[in-house]
Order: structure tokens, then C-alpha cells, then sequence
């Protein structure tokens, strides 16, 4: 029996998907300031990292914190070869993600042997040595803590205000096809095994999942995604410094992803767009921006442990039972049932922590 | 040439690995008794250091103040820190993501000090006076500062002094219990609740001592934490996560590769060289080098 790639979308959340889609597209077309429409560049950009990250963090459950090194790694092998090659930019886009991906396959190796908290100092130290070998780069060819000059970018033949707005679209198209398609793998086979591996690894390993081989794919699959959010930050802001990695960076990404929720394909997208609204409110009072968010960051996880897209889940499931509810009465009893199966096992307990 | 070398990597082995062992055990008490690893340690450094340029050079107090002084704000905050970040989470504590949700919240805590200091303090590097000044020369060309030889002996000092808390007294056995069994702790009578704080404060007063020191070496800023807290988690995982000798012995390694790389191969390559040395180990020994599989303890 062959299922749809996507069970939990029902013609009406297709309907609001595309909606929503469709006034994210149009916005620019509305707002013509140039400071707001690169925030919102800068924002989609950081979604197609977050959601790759969100991909290795949430679903695969391996606590990877070495993504903004990929990211670094995809931004840098991308803005290198727009600068010294005559290669088309959307070539040297995908080789951004592909050489994210190369480095994501080999820091696997040595990653996926360790356990738990292992696994993350681990990918933290990896990421502190990739931005300490490119600070420290003698070569000239990473321009050492300067970045990269003025790398020319996918349109640099456009004016400033229209080179923002096709960024946005541009940027908008890999949220919206990134989402999907992880939606897609979530549902898979793969998606299956990882969030098996993730739940309860012995038990997957005995019915003969093998943990090394889907992780390793998670883990290219991730990186090359993240490859790509790096060659879309190189060419849109003409270049690329090691300050994108680091501590403080990567705690506002985590906020990003623990607020909104983690392995959802929502989560990120409602973190990441929340998370960036505060963080631009706060830029009249600088410095308390980061104060801020550890506040949140810490109430999110103590009180809301799967995140906001967790909260409106058991919200609007209370809303949809009760409609149910009143729907049965005149209507066949079955009508509700379909509907309400997926969720039936979950039922019993999100209500302690709604209480 | 080569004794000169032979007795300078000495030196510097014993000086590195005394101020990584010094933050890196507060951070193997903690692992050990709670199973949390605590972001949060940097910021205690920053802490102390702040404390340190806060008292001996805006006040111009003795030295030993500013020590008994970043002991006694750091133990304090260090156990606010667990009452805020890890006692609230405690009824999960079994749950499969324990450690990665803590790991979240206490660097939380991390975020928000290290923001708080940046607010009050600003960017700035500050000069903190040096504990103790001069220095006395070791062998030709070798030069030893009485600030990193006290450092040493103090962070030596501290360590045994934890080893014979954690052995001898009423409170270090019940840390010990704790961290052993649980339940049977409990059991006995063991006051686990008020236990916790205290331990994460301990551990904290650790790290803000060593921060006095360091703050002498480096500066007072407010990302001053974050360089000692990377060197303490390398240590903890090369020494095995929750075994206090092996963090010790893995401090001490770990200041012999540094030392030895600087010598030879100079200071830029030094950090990269030990990340090599330590992911061979790991690929070796998952664990670290005393750590145990499933329930690596104190």
C-alpha cells in the first residue's frame, strides 16, 4: 500500500500552507523599506539553517552543535569559488551545500561512536576549530577575521532594492521546498528509522535498523542543507566573516529552535520568525537583547518543554475534540473517528500539563 | 637549547594543567552528583575575575579578600543557578533528554551573566592587578611569574582539599552517597534537596577562585569565561565524564600537549593539534580515559 508523503496534511492545512506562502511572497511587493526587507532576508536565511539543523537536532536526535560550522564551511566554499572562478553563482551555490555536506559525512564518523552529551562537546569542539583554523588562516584565502571581499553574489546586475526583494523570493522558495521535502523524508522510511534510532535505540537496532547508516545520511542530508543557508548568506550580504560562528550566535539559534519546538516542522519557522521579531524590537536597547532571550530561552524549557508549536498543538486539539464533540451528536459517530486516531495515543496526557 | 625547551614545556604543563584541572573538576562534581554538565561554569569565572579587579583594583584590598570574596559570590550564585535552572527539572530527571535539556538551561544562565556583565560592566577589557607579583627565573631563558606559580600551588591546594572534603567530611560523603545511589542516599537520611544547591555552588566557588587568578593572567571582561569553559569540557570529556582522577590526570595531559605543541610547532596550531589528539583518543576510547560506559561516577 502506497501512503501520501505528507499523512498529517489535510486539504484544509493544504489550503492554509498555501495561503500563508502566498503572503509571504507578496510582502515585498507591500513593504518597500529597505532596513525591514533585509531583516526578512536575514530571517529566511537563518530558517533554511535552522530547519537543517532542526532536521539533525530534532529528528535524528543527534545533538549536533557543530552545524554553524557547516554553515561557516558552506558559505566560505561558496563565496571562494564566486570569487576566483567564472562558474555560474547558482553552481557555486550547490557547491556551498555539497562541501557542507563532505564535512558533515566526516565529522560523523568520529561523532556517531560517542553517546549522548559526548556527541555534542564533540561537534562543539569541531566548530570551534574550523573558525579557529579560518581566524588564524595565514594563506589570505579566507581573509582571516575579516572574511571574505565583496563576493559578487547570485544578482549583482540588479539594483540594491531589487536584489533584496529577489533574495527574498529566492530565499522564501528553499524555506518553502526545504520544509516540504524534510516533511516528506520525516515521513519516509528514513524519517521513520531516525525517529526510531532516536527513541529507543536498542530496540531499533535489534528489528534491524542500522543506526550508523541513517544517521550518516541525516547527517548529509543536514549539512548540505545548512551548505546552502551558508552560499545564500555569502552571496546576499557579499561576504562572509568567522563571526558567524561561535557562542553567541549559535545560543540565539538554539533559542530559536527550543522555543519554537524541536523535531517539528512548524517549530523552527514559529521560533525563528518570533525569535528575530525580539531580537529587531530590542535593537533600540542594546545588550539586553541576549539577556532577553536567555530569560525565555530558560521559562520556555522549564515550563514548556516541546516548545510553543507544542502549546497551540494541545490547545487546538482541546478546541478540535470539543468541536468534535458537539459535531457527533447530530452526525454519525464514525465521522470524528478518522481525524482523531493519529492523536488518540497522546490524548491521555497532555492534560497535567495544560492544568 | 633542548633543556631550556625540556624545562619550559615542564613548567607550562604544570601551570596549564593546574588551571584546567581547577575548573574542570567543578564541572566533574557536578556531572557526577546530578548528571548535568554546566554551561554555566564560564560565566563564574568571568565572575571571579570581575570580583578580583573589582576589589583589588577599585579597592585596592588584599588579595586573600578577593579570593574569600570570589568564593563565597560564586558559591552563592552557583546555587541560585541550580535552584533555577536544574531543581525545577528534577521530576525529569529520568527522562531520556535529561542531560541535553539541563545543557540548554544552564547555558541559558550563561547567556543571561554573561549579558548582565556586558550591561554593567561593558566591553572593556579590564587590567586586574596580579595576586601576587615578580617572577623568578627557573633555568636560562625560562621565567616563571610568582602569579602563575601561586596559581598552581593554590589550584593544587584546592583540588586535594576537594579530594579529602569528598572522602573525610559529613557533607562530601553524602555528595559521594548521591552520586553513587540515589535512592539509597535518600534512604539514609541524606538531605538531597538541600544537597544539590550546595554541590553546584561548591563547584562554582571553584571556577570564581580560578577566575580571580586568571583574570591577573588575561583580563576582566565579560567573554572571559568562555575560552576556560571550552578548556574545562575538553578536559572533562578526555578525562571521562564524572571521574574526578581522571579529570585530574586528563588536566595535567592536556597541559603537556599544549605546552609541547607551543614549543614546537608554536602557539597558532596549538589548539588545533590538541582537538586532533583528542578526537584520536575518543575514537579509541569512546569514554574518555577513566570513563565508564553507562554510569561513569565519582
Amino acid at each position: 500500500m502506497r501512503q501520501s508523503a505528507f499523512p498529517g496534511m489535510t486539504s484544509s492545512r493544504w489550503s492554509l500552507t498555501g495561503l500563508a506562502v502566498l503572503i509571504a511572497a507578496v510582502i515585498p511587493l507591500v513593504i518597500g523599506n529597505q532596513y525591514t526587507l533585509s531583516v526578512m532576508v536575514t530571517t529566511l536565511i537563518l530558517l533554511v539553517l535552522n530547519i537543517s539543523w532542526n532536521f539533525v537536532l530534532g529528528v535524528a536526535g543527534v545533538w549536533n552543535f557543530g552545524q554553524l560550522a557547516l554553515y561557516a564551511l558552506g558559505g566560505y566554499g561558496a563565496g571562494i569559488i564566486m570569487l576566483h572562478s567564472s562558474v555560474s553563482p547558482w553552481l557555486a551555490l550547490l557547491a556551498g551545500g555539497v562541501v557542507a555536506a563532505v564535512a558533515a559525512v566526516l565529522l560523523s564518523f568520529p561523532t556517531l561512536r560517542l553517546y549522548g552529551i559526548y556527541t555534542s562537546l564533540l561537534t562543539f569542539a569541531f566548530a570551534e576549530v574550523i573558525q579557529y583554523v579560518i581566524l588564524n588562516d595565514g594563506s589570505g584565502l579566507t581573509g582571516g577575521s575579516f572574511g571574505l571581499p565583496i563576493v559578487p553574489g547570485l544578482y549583482s546586475s540588479l539594483s540594491l532594492n531589487a536584489a533584496t526583494r529577489t533574495y527574498y523570493w529566492t530565499t522564501l522558495a528553499v524555506v518553502v521546498i526545504a520544509t516540504l521535502a524534510l516533511a516528506a523524508v520525516g515521513h519516509s522510511r528514513l524519517g521513520i528509522a531516525l525517529r526510531g534510532i532516536r527513541d529507543a535505540p536498542a530496540y531499533a537496532a535489534a528489528r534491524g535498523v542500522n543506526p550508523l547508516r541513517y544517521r550518516i545520511i541525516a547527517f548529509a542530508i543536514s549539512g548540505f542543507l545548512a551548505g546552502i543557508a551558508g552560499a545564500l548568506y555569502v552571496s546576499y550580504n557579499q561576504s562572509i566573516s568567522p563571526s558567524v560562528m561561535g557562542l553567541t550566535p549559535m545560543s540565539v539559534y538554539v533559542t530559536m529552535l527550543v522555543i519554537g519546538g524541536l523535531g517539528t516542522a512548524t517549530g523552527p519557522i514559529i521560533g525563528t520568525i518570533l525569535v528575530q521579531i525580539v531580537a529587531t524590537l530590542l535593537v533600540t536597547h542594546p545588550g539586553t537583547e541576549f539577556t532577553v532571550l536567555g530569560l525565555f530561552l530558560l521559562v520556555v524549557v522549564v515550563f514548556v518543554p516541546d516548545g510553543l508549536t507544542g502549546l497551540i498543538a494541545r490547545y487546538w486539539r482541546r478546541i478540535a475534540a470539543w468541536a468534535a464533540e458537539e459535531d457527533a451528536q447530530p452526525a454519525q459517530d464514525d465521522e470524528a473517528a478518522p481525524d482523531e486516531e493519529p492523536q488518540g495515543e497522546q490524548e491521555g496526557s497532555p492534560d497535567p500539563h495544560v492544568a | 637549547m633542548l633543556a631550556t625547551n625540556l624545562v619550559g614545556i615542564a613548567v607550562t604543563t604544570v601551570i596549564l594543567g593546574s588551571i584546567y584541572g581547577l575548573v574542570a573538576i567543578g564541572m566533574t562534581l557536578i556531572y557526577g552528583t546530578l548528571r548535568i554538565l554546566d554551561m554555566s561554569q564560564g560565566s563564574m569565572v568571568m565572575v571571579g575575575s570581575f570580583i578580583g579587579w573589582g576589589i583589588l583594583v577599585v579597592a585596592g584590598w588584599n588579595p586573600v579578600l578577593a579570593i574569600v570574596a570570589a568564593f563565597i559570590a560564586t558559591f552563592i550564585l552557583g546555587a541560585l543557578t541550580q535552584l533555577v535552572s536544574v531543581q525545577p527539572l528534577m521530576k525529569r530527571r529520568n527522562a531520556i533528554d535529561f542531560e541535553m535539556v539541563t545543557f540548554i538551561t544552564t547555558f541559558a544562565v550563561a547567556m543571561v551573566l554573561t549579558n548582565v556583565a556586558l550591561e554593567v560592566f561593558g566591553p572593556f577589557q579590564r587590567n586586574v592587578k596580579n595576586v601576587v607579583s615578580g617572577s623568578i627565573n627557573v633555568y636560562h631563558g625560562v621565567d616563571l611569574p610568582y602569579q602563575s606559580l601561586t596559581m598552581a600551588l593554590v589550584s593544587i591546594a584546592l583540588m586535594a582539599g576537594l579530594g579529602v572534603f569528598l572522602s573525610r567530611s559529613r557533607w562530601g560523603m553524602a555528595i559521594r552517597a548521591v552520586a553513587q545511589n540515589l535512592d539509597a542516599a535518600r534512604l539514609m537520611g541524606v538531605p538531597v534537596g538541600k544537597l544539590y544547591p550546595i554541590t553546584m555552588g561548591l563547584a562554582s566557588a571553584l571556577a570564581g577562585i580560578a577566575g580571580v587568578f586568571l583574570g591577573g593572567l588575561y583580563f576582566a571582561y565579560p567573554g572571559a569565561g568562555d575560552l576556560p569553559l571550552l578548556e574545562a569540557l575538553i578536559v572533562v570529556i578526555f578525562g571521562g565524564l564524572g571521574s574526578l582522577p581522571g579529570t585530574v590526570y586528563a588536566a595535567y595531559a592536556i597541559g603537556l600537549i599544549q605546552a609541547t605543541a607551543e614549543v614546537i610547532v608554536g602557539t597558532t596550531w596549538s589548539l588545533p593539534i590538541l582537538y586532533g589528539v583528542i578526537l584520536l583518543v575518543l575514537i579509541v576510547r569512546p569514554y574518555g580515559l577513566l570513563g565508564r560506559p553507562s554510569e561513569a561516577r565519582l
